[in-house]
């Protein structure tokens, strides 16, 4: 093959990955859009027939009412909460993932028991954990929520971490060892660097677990840690769906998880190099 | 002699009467709560209301107003309106005390107040004197959705009813009037009854095509046509049960023929009105693409463009129609009173009376007009005084027509079945709703949509709800007249 | 120690009573996760269990021992049984399509190019949405009147039409899968571009000098090292179709009727709008089973606890 033509086909193949690269874009992106206008738009532009495409003048009056009412302060609590209960629930999960995968711990058994924590369908069980907080005195507290949300998430951490772990060499930690390293010294200065990749891919989608969970926070809030998810179903009510604050109140609570998720992808989908390892 | 004494006497006598008027006069059922909260000052009470558009009103009128007349502190909890009934039990069930007064509907009375999770209010009206302004509460309000077993479980605060509002222009405008007189050999007027109204809605969109306007549109979505059934039903003649025997019949010829007329009349409504819920209703026939409609009295405020100005209301679309819209009962006569809500207070509240004082001081003539006057409030009026003050009858020029149908249905009305566990019934109906819009037959549906409200009955215990229906269906608003 | 076998190796390592400071090592660092399952755990599952058994409804607090008379109700209730297949449908719909959807993603992203970054940012953006607003927002695509979708649709058939999406029976299913694989098939490209990088480069390298093919290569050589992560995720987002409920409720609330009434909204509407709370106590735990047989049977099909 020329030189030529060889880098025409490469172009063809970049021109033609780009085309369906932009379409995916339009199709995963547009619904996003579309939300995110509607809190530009005024009401007469939300509810107009035929549907309006591009808001004459994009208008700040909806957020700025959030604001104005302190309804934005849910944002914060969401923050709070999953930022909180996603590091702590990646702490404790990794090293939990770690002692099944090299000690096999509690046998077949106990993984198998964690995970069925994940199965549980919040529904079933959140009557009685409601029971159980109030009694602890734990309703409507920033404590409360945290707590129950590493615990749901861990399952999903564990096993995700599981895997993540196997693809890591035997010998890099032995070797640490040997170099006279503790285990709790291999466990932070190896195993966490090495799992890097799957621990980003796996925070991000924890965070995002924790930070649209919804059924909990519903039933455990009441005034003072209320999140975003439960803040944005107030809108839609009998009598007045209040769509300009339902975009503008689900636009403020995309962009902190878009911005993390935005720099976390740099290392999730970095590879490492394990040619040179096992070379 | 006796003379003087006769005269002094009398003096004295009216001396007394005067004092004990004005002192009655002075003492108004508002300020005796205030006067009476003193003594809780510094407290806090924890109130639930419907989120959104409802709770401004405690969040930024009657809370803070509260506050700074006795120094009792108001915290709102904002629930969302599904999840009202849900909560209220949890709590009851928790038995915290974490909420002291409540919005209820009065169709989850029964319900509720069978389960314990209300306080009886009889001891607290008359502690408190309030029994005159509770009598002032518009009758149909007051002896239907007040009390459950014989009891006061609720001060009745939102006069929330089914009204049409039509656009006077179109049925005003001499060319219209012609081509309808053409088409249909009668004179055009509000339609009286389901009949004339389908006549009328499907002329007069054949009329208006040409301008993309509507004979009319409503809010068919199945929770919203769950009341348009139940109203409709009743006007036509039906009964939801058989008294004896406690089956239902709602699948009746009548049943029937409200649901397939239902159905026909989308033939003559915008394409997808089926999916249509209050906002979108709201937005079409302020818009101008729709010549009747029938929603609750919020409507009326906006088209006429009241509050429309204020902020919190920049959701609803701008009114096109303001100066243009009539009102008048919808069909039938007989208007549903659609949810509405009261005040009770929960009975494992750890602060009844301050929370009591509260609720009689929203509910109390002064304060609740005041209520229902501002923009941006979805409380609708409620009192026999409401409908005739002239505060709000400056409001907008077409506000004493707006006032005095809303009087007219308030005298006519009919208000939701409430049994035990009415939700279950209600659910059904709605679902019923769904497959009907889905292209189901009428019949079928309401066949099982019967079998459904037997076996209801029949898990709840056919006498249990006998007495309670009986009890429903013995007071004034239950079935027409 | 390095010079030792590695069957030695892991026999030290699973057995290092050589070095007493770490003989509990093991326990130490499952500990505190233990411990807050046990919390989240086991006392609501004792609390469901015992509820199920007595005669709790919205108006009767009864908790006198009932026996099986709710689990029995359970076999009669042919609206049960109707959401469970609904539930099933929805999964073996959505599942592979999101998987086979992902993966092709995933191929589609692998190799570096200008702006990668930018698009993979963007894609993941409705996983991200909460799922009470994604379906509220497909609800408003939908819609007749005021959304795009029908519009378009309209352009296309070149006369307007009349596509009520959550309402009509043959519609709703499409729309409600729409919107839940439009949502989630970013999760399953992001972990599986993850999976996908770490594949050792060499091996696929030598392949294709080799002479093997595409496909050879990725079902001999690709497959096979991202299938511990893969397994994972599927089971994962398996499990979370099972449970939908958020998307329904916001496009069809069950609906047209229960037509598309899952599992969960059964759930949700007997114990929490009916208050049924001992019979759903019991369905709760009949899910609970089915759900721990099916993982189960999975788990050790896809040798994923060993």
């Amino acid at each position: 093959m020329t030189n030529f033509s060889l880098a025409a086909t490469r172009r063809w193949k970049l021109a033609c990955r780009y085309g369906l690269a932009s379409l995916l874009l339009v199709f995963f992106v547009f619904p996003i859009y579309w939300l995110f206008i509607i809190s530009f738009k005024t009401p007469d532009e939300i509810f107009h027939f035929p549907p309006v495409w591009y808001p004459k003048s994009f208008q700040f009056a909806n957020y700025a009412v959030l604001f104005k009412d302190g309804d934005a302060v849910s944002v914060l609590n969401s923050l709070i909460l999953a930022g909180v209960s996603t590091v702590i629930a990646m702490i404790f999960g990794t090293m939990c993932a770690y002692s099944l995968v090299r000690f096999k711990t509690g046998g077949e058994d106990f993984a198998v028991w964690v995970i069925s924590q994940r199965l549980m369908p919040p529904i079933a069980i959140i009557f009685p954990i409601f029971l159980l907080y109030v009694y602890l005195g734990w309703v409507d507290s920033y404590g409360g929520l945290i707590i129950l949300y590493t615990a749901f998430n861990l399952p999903y951490v564990i096993w995700m971490m599981r895997g993540y772990i196997e693809d890591i060499p035997l010998e890099l930690e032995e070797s640490a060892l040997v170099d006279g390293c503790s285990r709790w010294a291999v466990l932070w200065k190896v195993v966490f660097p090495m799992a890097r990749t799957g621990l980003f891919a796996t925070a991000v989608f924890t965070f995002v677990f924790a930070w649209n969970e919804f059924i909990f926070a519903l039933v455990l809030t009441r005034t003072e840690v209320v999140t975003y998810t439960v803040q944005v179903t107030h809108y839609f009510g009998g009598q007045s769906n209040f769509w300009a604050k339902i975009a503008a109140m689900s636009a403020l609570g995309t962009v902190p998880v878009f911005i993390t998720v935005s720099l976390l992808q740099r290392f999730l989908v970095r590879g490492i190099s394990m040619g040179a390892v096992k070379g | 002699m006796n003379l003087i004494k006769r005269l002094g006497l009398t003096a004295v006598g009216a001396l007394i009467a005067a004092t004990t008027v004005s002192a009655a006069w002075a003492e108004s059922a508002a300020d005796r709560a205030v006067k009476e909260a003193q003594k809780y000052k510094g407290q806090t009470i924890t109130i639930v209301w419907e989120a959104g558009l409802q709770s401004l009103d405690p969040l930024n009128f009657s809370g803070p107003l509260w506050e700074k007349l006795t120094g009792m502190k108001v915290k709102v909890v904002e629930v969302q309106t599904a999840e009202m009934f849900t909560k209220i039990m949890q709590e009851y069930r928790a038995g915290t005390g974490a909420y002291d007064a409540l919005n209820v509907m009065p169709s989850w009375m029964p319900d509720l107040a069978n389960a314990g999770a209300l306080e009886p209010l009889d001891a607290y009206v008359d502690k408190y004197g309030y029994k005159d302004e509770f009598q002032k509460i518009a009758p149909i309000y007051r002896d239907n959705w007040a009390k459950a077993n014989g009891k006061i479980y609720g001060l009745p605060d939102d006069g929330d009813v089914f009204i049409m509002y039509f656009r006077k222009d179109i049925f005003e405008d001499p060319k219209i009037k012609d081509a309808f007189k053409a088409k249909t050999g009668h004179d055009l007027s509000v339609p009286k009854t389901w009949k004339e109204f389908g006549e009328t809605g499907s002329a007069l969109t054949e009329i208006l095509k040409p301008q993309n306007v509507y004979g009319a549109a409503f809010f068919r979505q199945p929770p919203y046509t769950m009341f348009m059934f139940q109203e409709r039903f009743r006007n036509e003649g039906g009964k939801f049960f058989d008294a004896e025997t406690m089956k239902a019949t709602i699948n009746s010829d009548i049943g029937v023929k409200v649901l397939t007329d239902m159905r026909n009349e989308n033939k003559f409504m915008p394409p997808g009105v089926e999916q249509w819920g209050f906002v979108e209703n709201l937005a079409a026939f302020m818009a101008g693409q729709t010549a009747m409609t029938i929603s609750w009295p919020p409507y009326g405020r906006w088209a006429a463009g009241y509050g429309t100005d204020d902020k919190a209301l920049n959701w609803v679309p701008k009114s096109t129609v303001g100066g243009k819209v009539g009102y008048a009962l919808p069909p039938g006569g007989h208007p549903e009173l659609a949810a509405g809500f009261d005040l009770s207070i929960a009975s494992t509240s750890k602060n009844k009376d301050a929370a009591y004082l509260f609720i009689q001081w929203l509910n109390s003539e002064d304060i609740s007009l005041q209520r229902v006057k501002l923009p941006t409030t979805l409380r609708d009026p409620f009192r026999d005084s409401h409908y005739t003050d002239a505060g709000y009858l400056a409001l907008w020029p077409d506000a004493k027509d707006y006032l005095k149908t809303l009087k007219d249905a308030s005298l006519a009305g009919i208000f939701d079945l409430s049994v035990l566990q009415t939700d279950k019934y209600e659910e059904v109906l709605r679902q019923a709703i769904g497959k009907l819009w889905a292209g189901e037959d009428p019949k079928a549906i309401l066949d099982a949509a019967a079998g459904e409200w037997d076996g209801i009955t029949k898990k709840i215990g056919v006498d249990k709800q006998k007495a309670v229906y009986a009890d429903w269906a013995s007071k004034s608003g239950a079935y027409p007249k | 120690m390095t010079s030792a076998s590695p069957f030695v190796r892991s026999v030290i390592a699973r057995h290092p009573s050589g070095r007493m400071p770490d003989h509990n090592f093991r326990y130490w660092i499952i500990a505190p996760s233990v411990f807050l399952l046990l919390l989240i755990g086991l006392f609501p599952l004792i609390y469901s269990l015992v509820v199920s058994f007595q005669q709790i409804t919205m108006t009767d607090y009864d908790t006198s021992f009932a026996g099986l008379t709710n689990y029995a109700q359970l076999f009669d209730d042919a609206r049960l049984w109707q959401s469970i297949a609904h539930t099933l449908i929805i999964t073996i719909i959505a599942l592979p399509v999101e998987l086979v959807f992902g993966l092709a993603m995933a191929h589609l992203f692998l190799e570096r190019m200008p702006g990668r970054q930018i698009f993979i940012s963007l894609i993941v953006l409705p996983t991200v949405i909460s799922p009470v607003v994604a379906g509220a927002t497909w609800r408003l695509l939908f819609d007749q009147r005021y959304g795009p979708i029908n519009q378009v649709i309209g352009w296309f058939a070149g006369h307007e039409v009349v596509m009520l999406w959550n309402i009509t029976p043959h519609l709703v299913y499409p729309a409600i899968l729409i919107c839940e694989i439009w949502q989630w098939t970013p999760f399953m490209f992001l972990i599986l571009l993850a999976a996908l990088s770490n594949v050792d480069k060499s091996l696929t390298e030598a392949a294709e000098l080799d002479g093997a093919g595409f496909w050879r290569i990725f079902f001999k050589i690709v497959l096979p090292a991202i299938w511990p992560v893969m397994a994972i995720a599927i089971l994962i987002r398996g499990v979370d179709l099972f449970r939908i409920f958020d998307v329904i409720w916001a496009l069809t609330s069950g609906g047209p009727g229960t037509m598309t009434e899952t599992i969960s909204i059964y759930t949700y509407v007997q114990g929490f709008q009916q208050f049924e709370s001992s019979y759903t106590a019991a369905i709760a735990f009949l899910i609970v089973g089915l759900m721990s047989v099916i993982v189960i049977w999975a788990i050790r099909r896809m040798g994923l606890a060993k």
